[in-house]
């Protein structure tokens, strides 16, 4: 029988987010630092350590230290997450006008595929919008259908570790801390590169109230 | 007399009110009435009882004030926003009030001061009440988290609408002097309990309560904030591809010291398969397959097995079963019984024709082949089993089995 250690070192070790809507069991222990530190003594012999992110919420593993292979995996990873930046954020920003709520996605937040899909197909704009989203390579949904092309990004950001599904049977799906690492990849971007996008949005925004 | 007519007009008031309840909820709901489908006589008389009102000539019958706030009250409805404790009017009322029953007491006056005891319960009660039913609208606001508003913007105002109502609930609760408040009851019993005991007990709730909606205004206009941050992110990142279509990062993970946010490492274990010859994993593994369901095939098999085939209408073919070979021995056995007419015993027809066959095992299929026979040919046979008794545990063991006609 595996122990919870070993539970949650195979999550961290398959590259895996743990957060409280992942796995709450493993995120609780994660939460102790006498467990913690366990890991981190597992992890050590592998060059990994446990990191942290979205204020403490969201648990995955780094490199202790950076060699040649390492940096060069990093910078891979990194060009991955540059290039899905913004059809994720055109995807955030289609949910949020879809269920016509302010609050953007965050963990836990919950999604009826269902309800959005009513809601994209009475919308042409939307639909407009979930169609050249889907054609993103990330997604890469062919279907002209906006249920499939619905379904096909519903599947793809789940694989990825942005959405779970916790009943097989319902096309409910919950957000997971993934998406909070997400909004701090974009803000960490913002803040390194003064790109002052909170500010931009704000004028470009009066500008339109202003017109 | 006087409260005879008070009741009188009391009664007719809430007749009044519960025979236009439909005007005076839809009234409550719009904001105001639609003059042009009610009865002008029926306007008029709310009117003069006091239920609707005209703030100015031009404008709409509106609900009072008061008959707002019942409804309000009654239906706990979360729009009331309304926080008006006007603590420092409501004092000097009761200062007023205590100054008239003193001095009705000392001149013994005893009617008279039992007025304005009631009077000044009335007033202390009602300001108690006050306070705690502006705590509990606070507190409905925050638990559905101003959910009458639709814009993160707008739960923000909300929010600072709030808290401006709770500093000023926590101002004017200092105006209450207890020590001024005690002077004024003096020894009286009645005045001691009513201003001292009942008022300082609110008070000490009112003021931690109202300090515990303050805390969790706090957070919430906090995580609105969050929320507003993050949208415009997204909206200010998209406006930046926008204006910048080949924009790429730069490349975080180039520096010395690669921020932390940037450093996942790889995956090393691929996902694990099960054993299925570990017998601890045993239970797990039946709920397993238990659990599994059939999946509909295909469509596209469903489809070639709706369209069924073509039919042609033949002879069936003829079905030749391979009897096997022991099968056919135990018949020739029969037979051979049948043709010399003599017992003959199972296992010496076996040497005799050296069958290729276990002895136990003919055994069996002698005694099958006997026992399968249909009644009205079981009756021409006898079959006798030839048995020894086991030494250790007195089981009988067939030996042999004879065969003969009966």
């Amino acid at each position: 029988m595996m122990t919870e250690k070993g539970r949650v070192l195979e999550r961290l070790l398959s590259g895996q987010f743990i957060c409280q809507i992942s796995d709450e069991s493993s995120w609780r222990q994660l939460k102790q630092p006498a467990f913690t530190d366990a890991i981190n003594d597992m992890l050590a012999p592998l060059n990994r350590v446990l990191a942290t992110a979205a204020e403490g919420n969201v648990f995955y593993t780094a490199y202790q230290s950076l060699g040649d292979p390492e940096r060069k995996h990093l910078g891979q990873q990194f060009q991955d997450i540059a290039g899905q930046l913004r059809p994720l954020t055109e995807w955030l920003l289609l949910v949020q006008s879809t269920t016509g709520q302010d609050a953007p996605l965050s963990e836990g937040s919950p999604l009826r595929l269902t309800e959005l899909q009513t809601v994209i197909e009475d919308t042409p704009a939307l639909a407009e919008h979930l169609a050249r989203l889907a054609r993103y390579r990330l997604f890469n949904s062919t279907s002209p259908q906006p249920d499939q092309q619905l379904r096909q990004i519903f599947k793809r950001l789940t694989d990825m570790g942005y959405l779970i599904k916790p009943n097989p049977d319902r096309l409910v799906f919950l957000a997971t801390g993934k998406i909070d690492y997400l909004f701090e990849v974009i803000r960490f971007i913002d803040e390194s590169e003064n790109l002052q996008l909170a500010e931009r949005a704000e004028s470009a925004h009066q500008q339109d109230s202003l017109l | 007399m006087s409260q005879d007519h008070l009741q009188q007009a009391g009664k007719a008031l809430f007749r009044a009110l519960s025979r236009h309840s439909d005007l005076i909820l839809s009234a409550y709901l719009a904001g105001s009435v639609d003059e042009t489908q009610s009865d002008p006589d029926t306007l008029d008389k709310l009117v003069r009882l006091g239920i609707l009102w005209r703030p100015e000539a031009d404008a709409e019958l509106r609900l009072r004030r008061v008959v707002r706030a019942l409804l309000e009250e009654g239906l706990q409805d979360v729009r009331n926003r309304q926080i008006d404790a006007n603590l420092g009017s409501a004092l000097t009322t009761l200062k007023t009030l205590t100054e008239h029953y003193k001095e009705a007491r000392y001149r013994r006056a005893a009617v008279e001061a039992d007025a304005y005891l009631a009077d000044l319960r009335e007033h202390v009660y009602g300001l108690t009440e006050g306070l705690r039913r502006h705590v509990r609208v606070l507190w409905e606001r925050i638990h559905h988290e101003f959910g009458y508003v639709a814009s993160i913007d707008a739960k923000i105002r909300e929010n600072e609408l709030a808290q401006t109502q709770v500093s000023e609930l926590l101002n004017q609760l200092e105006l209450i002097r207890f020590d001024q408040l005690g002077e004024l009851a003096g020894q009286d019993r009645d005045l001691r309990r009513l201003l001292i005991v009942s008022l300082q007990r609110t008070f000490t709730e009112v003021a931690k309560e109202l300090s515990l909606v303050q805390a969790k205004l706090i957070e919430l206009i906090g995580r609105f904030r969050e929320f507003q941050g993050r949208t415009r992110l997204l909206r200010g990142f998209l406006l930046h591809l926008e204006q910048h279509p080949d924009y790429r990062p730069r490349d975080l993970t180039r520096q010395s010291e690669v921020p932390q946010l940037f450093n996942q490492s790889s995956a090393i274990i691929a996902p694990a398969a099960i054993n299925p010859h570990d017998s601890l994993l045993e239970n797990e593994l039946v709920q397993l397959v238990a659990a599994l369901k059939t999946t509909p095939r295909d469509s596209l098999r469903d489809e070639q097995d709706r369209q069924g085939t073509p039919f042609q209408l033949q002879e069936n073919e003829t079905l030749s079963l391979q009897e096997d070979a022991i099968r056919q021995a135990v018949d020739a056995y029969f037979c051979q019984v049948i043709d010399q007419g003599e017992r003959l015993s199972a296992l010496e027809y076996l040497e005799q024709n050296t069958l290729d066959c276990n002895r136990e095992v003919w055994l069996y299929r002698v005694i099958g082949g006997y026992e399968g026979l249909p009644d009205d040919e079981r009756q021409f046979f006898e079959l006798e089993h030839l048995t020894r008794d086991d030494p250790v545990f007195a089981n009988q063991v067939i030996e042999d089995v004879a065969l003969w006609l009966a």
